[in-house]
């Protein structure tokens, strides 16, 4: 710190820029590492002073130091190796983040302190999604009320090892991700939401072809919508809101962007995430509360026919 | 006994064959739908090669349902209206007092037992039974296949009423061919194990005597009359 606590301390890199060399003392003592030593992590650095090191770029330097997390942070560092930013930087994409790039490097605070930093972070790359989020009703809740309930980014995209949100399993996938929350009794109960809105999919056209696409584990030969399709992606809306592409006014043009011809009658055929019941699509309850009556009847008269002809000709002949 | 009589067609018997062969088909594959939750659904959508395939064969099989249905009631309706063959299979007043009356008989309340024609009420209630739910499977069918366009004419819950209907009938249907008529055909008749008339066409006589008294009596009185003394006849 003799050296690097000296704020004009500064190196030129390669490409002619220059670099600060300085660390904070105060918000390297305040992080989550402050109680460690300088060369925990530059372990490497065993002299003072150390030897001179040449980068071509800032981007150099990041890809030196960052390495240094996977001493202690190695499942977190393996996990990023499977994960679609890791991806990048192995393609040597200059903007895709390394750990440094989201937690700091020495004035490294909980990620998730408050719970809207990480809504934040992602957004500083991000921005188009993280206006999105901000304006959605799971944004406002988080940013308005600091709400526990609602998901920040990485509650459905794990930060280290994140998949491709645009490949064909993610979409497939979007019913079960929507459903950690959504079909959580105890979490759906505070705001009077249904927590039949898996069931009520998953038992549906959409829902049927969707979890039978996301088994065959091949890309699907057509298109079937999941959640966000109708409710939208990062800038999910209310239901009930003026601007929802689900209340009855906009449903028609929502289910226009797959079935083009679809006629003014077409959305009443989804009947919400309802099981049938006399206030809610009588016609389709009472279609199965026919069959469910006449099945046993015709089925058990039968055999009932059956049973009392045996019982003429085997038995009392 | 030798003697026998042609009781169905050949036409009658490839109805039957490709029936038999499309209801299984469209059962294995709608049923596969409907259960979709169950393991064994999985397994099956997954050995025909994924959904859309089962779909493709689903609606495939359908349309040749459809044709199968249609042409045996066009052609049927033709036949009575030419005079080529009585209308046997409608349903009379008579097929009411031999339930009725089997019904004693069955309940050991008699000993008499109906006498049958050529169709006996159990055939006739299973054929229109299959008539009636053929037609609604169509129309159910067609429905579910054309969503878009059945919604400009008709209001959008149709499309789930639909759904619920082809899925009930359908699981009615065969569970009144797995109990009911593989009962009636393999276990109820002297033919016991199989009463291969449907795939063969012959009845021996000393059967239809047995199960269709009155079909053989017109039969007899009919012989008579021509004088014909051939082992074997057709009517």
């Amino acid at each position: 710190m003799a050296c690097h606590g000296n704020p004009a301390l500064s190196s030129k890199l390669q490409n002619g820029e220059t670099i600060s060399l300085y660390v904070d003392r105060n918000g390297f003592a305040h992080s989550v590492h402050g109680k460690f030593e300088c060369v925990a992590c530059h372990f490497d650095v065993s002299r003072v002073p150390h030897a001179a090191e040449q980068f071509v770029n800032r981007r150099a330097v990041t890809l030196r130091y960052y390495e240094l997390c996977k001493r202690c942070h190695f499942q977190e560092y393996s996990r990023l190796l499977d994960g679609v930013h890791y991806a990048e930087i192995a393609k040597g994409n200059p903007r895709a983040p390394t750990c440094v790039d989201c937690h700091g490097a020495h004035a490294i605070a909980p990620p998730a302190k408050p719970r809207v930093l990480i809504s934040r972070t992602c957004a500083r790359c991000h921005s188009g999604v993280g206006a999105a989020y901000a304006s959605s009703v799971h944004g406002r809740a988080l940013t308005e009320e600091n709400n526990p309930d609602v998901p920040v980014c990485t509650d459905c995209h794990d930060p280290h090892n994140n998949s491709n949100p645009l490949a064909a399993s993610w979409h497939l996938n979007i019913p079960q991700l929507c459903a950690r929350c959504h079909a959580s009794k105890e979490r759906m109960a505070k705001y009077g939401i249904s927590t039949e809105v898996l069931t009520t999919y998953l038992n549906d056209f959409h829902g049927v072809t969707a979890s039978l696409y996301r088994s065959e584990h091949k890309s699907p030969v057509e298109f079937t919508a999941t959640c966000t399709d109708c409710h939208g992606v990062h800038n999910i809306a209310r239901v009930d809101g003026a601007s929802s592409p689900l209340i009855k006014a906009n449903l028609l043009s929502t289910c226009r962007r797959c079935h083009p011809d679809a006629s003014a009658s077409f959305p009443s055929a989804w009947i919400g995430h309802y099981e049938p019941s006399p206030e809610h699509a009588p016609l389709v309850y009472a279609v199965k509360l026919f069959y469910l009556l006449f099945i046993p009847f015709v089925i058990g008269g039968l055999g009932l026919q059956i049973i009392l002809h045996l019982w003429r000709i085997v038995v009392r002949r | 006994m030798n003697e026998y009589v042609i009781r169905f067609s050949i036409r009658q018997r490839i109805e039957h064959v490709c029936a038999m062969v499309l209801f299984v088909m469209l059962a294995l594959t709608g049923f596969a739908q409907k259960f979709v939750q169950a393991e064994w659904a999985q397994w099956t959508i997954e050995a025909m090669g994924g959904i859309d395939r089962v779909r493709c064969f689903h609606r495939g099989a359908g349309v040749l349902f459809t044709a199968l249905t249609v042409s045996h009631l066009v052609l049927g309706l033709i036949m009575v209206i030419r005079a080529r063959a009585q209308p046997s299979i409608i349903p009379t007043r008579k097929d009411f007092h031999d339930a009725a009356m089997m019904m004693r008989y069955y309940l050991r309340l008699s000993d008499e037992q109906a006498r049958f024609d050529r169709y006996d009420y159990r055939q006739k209630f299973e054929y229109w039974g299959m008539v009636l739910g053929s037609g609604l499977m169509i129309v159910t069918g067609f429905i579910l296949c054309f969503p878009v366009l059945t919604t400009r004419v008709l209001p959008g819950e149709i499309i789930p009423a639909a759904r619920m209907a082809h899925g009930g009938e359908g699981l009615l249907a065969f569970l009144v061919v797995i109990t009911w008529h593989i009962y009636n055909v393999h276990f109820a008749t002297d033919e016991f194990s199989f009463d291969s008339t449907i795939f063969s066409g012959k009845i021996s006589l000393e059967r239809m005597e047995k199960e269709h008294p009155l079909e053989y009596a017109q039969l007899r009185a009919e012989k008579e009359k021509r004088e014909g003394t051939a082992e074997a006849f057709e009517i």
